[in-house]
């Protein structure tokens, strides 16, 4: 694409014209993204009475996530959320790897019903099943527990991630796999060592993208569990509805909430873009 | 590469079967199961208060249809919120892809920068968004009264709610379509767009002649999957407004979650999530089949 520079962007301007131009544009863009963030941190970090006047003052003050670190309730959410995410991502990526390289891999009437089924669950909004799946979960003695939450997370993410999986093992050449079990591996094998590792950039993007669902995600959450798995989403919203206006404390747990995300996601992008591409 | 792929044998059924044996329990334990005890539910009395579940037929379902909340509010906010959220995002999207499939300085940052709403949780950018436009203390309204203009209730007027959520939303989901296009984009063969630029052609003729339709299968693909996914948006309608003012910017997940727990109703919620998942299940297969159309040609 560098090729193609010579009438983009402008021609009129003279070139520092432009640049400065084209510069200033770019930099309004990111800064219209970032703004709500940035006021998030902003509002995270004044105290309680400069929250609500901007003007007064440019004190700054730690105490909100100082307050927000004490609450039992949100530390337990965190880790919470971080154990939920992590297993849903480990066990979501076991089932999808393999049914995705199934879709792929073979055609057939079982390939066929699977992708079918599959199509079918992913367009089911959500509502639909989570709202049966808190009186399946709490007859099944599930509800409120890290297995009734986990599971369902799990199997939100089987449609897209399998459908996802098929893209990545398509666009990888399948004569490896056969060359192997000439060689002598057995299918399982061939499978999980020439086919998992060469989608191993796949796998990382989806990893990422996994973690990311399950962290943000709030239905479910909502719906699921009751106090004795507090999700750091849920504990978020209820903060709007019952501690009033308290903005500070609300930001200080948004901004802890982005942290892990945050990281996940800058050192994850080069994995999702390069995944993404294959 | 559908060529080598073969058929399946008879010795690779167990294999075949077995890879897909874990997803497809999960799915029947936690989606299939679900579903079926949902549209039982649905034709039954069936309220927290009232545990004797009698069977009732198609009430809820007559109930839900001719409610007016949902034909002439419900309905048409969850339509246009799709079409809108998903047009913008798009647009949004493709121009980002098309600004960061260009090298300039300071490229790899912008891109981070750009990337930024993935990462937020819808709930937290609606706590963001409702503590931005609150109309006491929210940045705008101070900033518009500083340079001398009105304050709004941004919150409590229906369009302008409504309109918040939409940006809400194209905020959140922009950084998804520019990651896909980008990918897409960086995977296009490079020859003919370095032909176009020996011809000379301008840069709008590049893009609507060579980028756009070359483009087009991963639009598709996007787009599908994002309107299926803005029909049964719920977190941050529900953290920004909570359906309100009133029930104005109610959504259909919404519609149903109010009548199932707040109502403490669950027939007339699970009708109300059927008829909703019927909807949704026509316009994907429509989708699907203009997708698989748009692939193959």
């Amino acid at each position: 694409m560098a090729m193609v520079r010579r009438s983009e962007f402008l021609p009129w301007l003279p070139p520092i014209g432009r640049k400065t131009l084209f510069a200033l544009v770019v930099a309004f863009i990111c800064f219209a993204f970032a703004f709500p963030v940035l006021w998030l941190i902003l509002t995270s970090l004044r105290p309680e009475s400069g929250v609500y006047y901007v003007h007064r003052g440019t004190e700054f003050t730690l105490l909100s996530f100082a307050e927000v670190l004490s609450d039992e309730r949100i530390v337990a959410a965190f880790l919470n959320s971080a154990l939920i995410s992590t297993l849903a991502t480990v066990f979501s990526l076991l089932v999808t790897v393999s049914s995705g390289y199934m879709l792929s891999r073979f055609t057939g009437p079982a390939s066929r019903i699977w992708f079918g089924t599959i199509y079918v669950f992913r367009c089911v909004p959500y509502i639909s099943w989570v709202l049966p799946l808190y009186f399946v979960t709490q007859s099944w003695g599930i509800y409120d527990t890290y297995t009734g939450l986990l599971l369902p997370h799990v199997a939100v993410h089987i449609c897209f991630f399998s459908w996802l999986m098929k893209g990545f093992f398509d666009g990888i050449d399948p004569s490896m796999e056969y060359a192997a079990m000439i060689d002598g591996c057995t299918r399982w094998g061939a499978f999980i060592r020439v086919a998992v590792p060469s989608a191993l950039p796949a796998i990382s993007a989806l990893a990422v993208l996994c973690w990311l669902f399950t962290w943000n995600e709030f239905l479910f959450a909502l719906i699921l569990t009751g106090n004795r798995v507090p999700m750091i989403t849920v504990v978020m919203a209820q903060f709007v509805t019952e501690m009033g206006l308290r903005w500070n404390l609300m930001a200080a747990t948004a901004v802890m909430a982005l942290v892990p995300a945050f990281l996940i996601a800058l050192f994850g992008q080069k994995y999702v873009i390069r995944g993404l591409r294959i | 590469m559908s060529a080598s792929r073969r058929p399946m044998f008879g010795e690779q059924q167990r294999f075949v079967l077995l890879l897909i044996a874990p997803a497809a329990l999960l799915l029947l334990l936690f989606q299939v199961v679900p579903i079926v005890i949902g549209a039982n539910a649905s034709f039954r009395d069936w309220a927290l208060y009232n545990p004797k579940k009698t069977w009732i037929g198609f009430d809820h379902y007559v109930a839900v249809i001719t409610d007016p909340a949902f034909l002439y509010v419900v309905l048409p906010n969850t339509f246009l919120f799709m079409v809108l959220s998903v047009a913008g995002a798009l647009v949004a999207g493709l121009m980002l892809a098309l600004l960061l499939n260009r090298p300039f300085r300071g490229q790899k940052l912008v891109q981070t920068i750009l990337l930024v709403p993935l990462m937020v949780a819808p709930v937290i950018a609606a706590i963001m968004i409702r503590w931005i436009f609150n109309d006491q203390f929210g940045i705008v309204n101070v900033v518009l009264e500083a340079i001398g203009l009105e304050g709004q209730p941004w919150l409590v007027q229906r369009w302008s709610a409504f309109g918040i959520i939409l940006l809400t939303d194209i905020w959140l989901w922009t950084p998804w379509f520019t990651l896909l296009l980008l990918a897409g984009l960086q995977s296009l063969p490079k020859e003919p767009f370095e032909a176009a630029a020996i011809d000379g052609t301008t840069t709008w003729r590049v893009f609507r002649f060579l980028t756009l339709p070359m483009l087009r299968p991963v639009i598709v693909v996007c787009v599908v999957i994002r309107a299926i996914d803005a029909f049964r948006t719920f977190d941050i309608v529900w953290t920004l407004t909570g359906g309100g003012p009133g029930r104005s910017t109610e959504l259909f997940s919404l519609y149903a979650y109010v009548h199932a727990f707040l109502n403490l109703d669950l027939g007339r919620g699970s009708a109300a999530a059927i008829v909703g998942g019927l909807i949704i299940l026509v316009i994907g297969v429509v989708l699907y089949r203009l997708v698989d159309r748009i692939a193959k040609a």
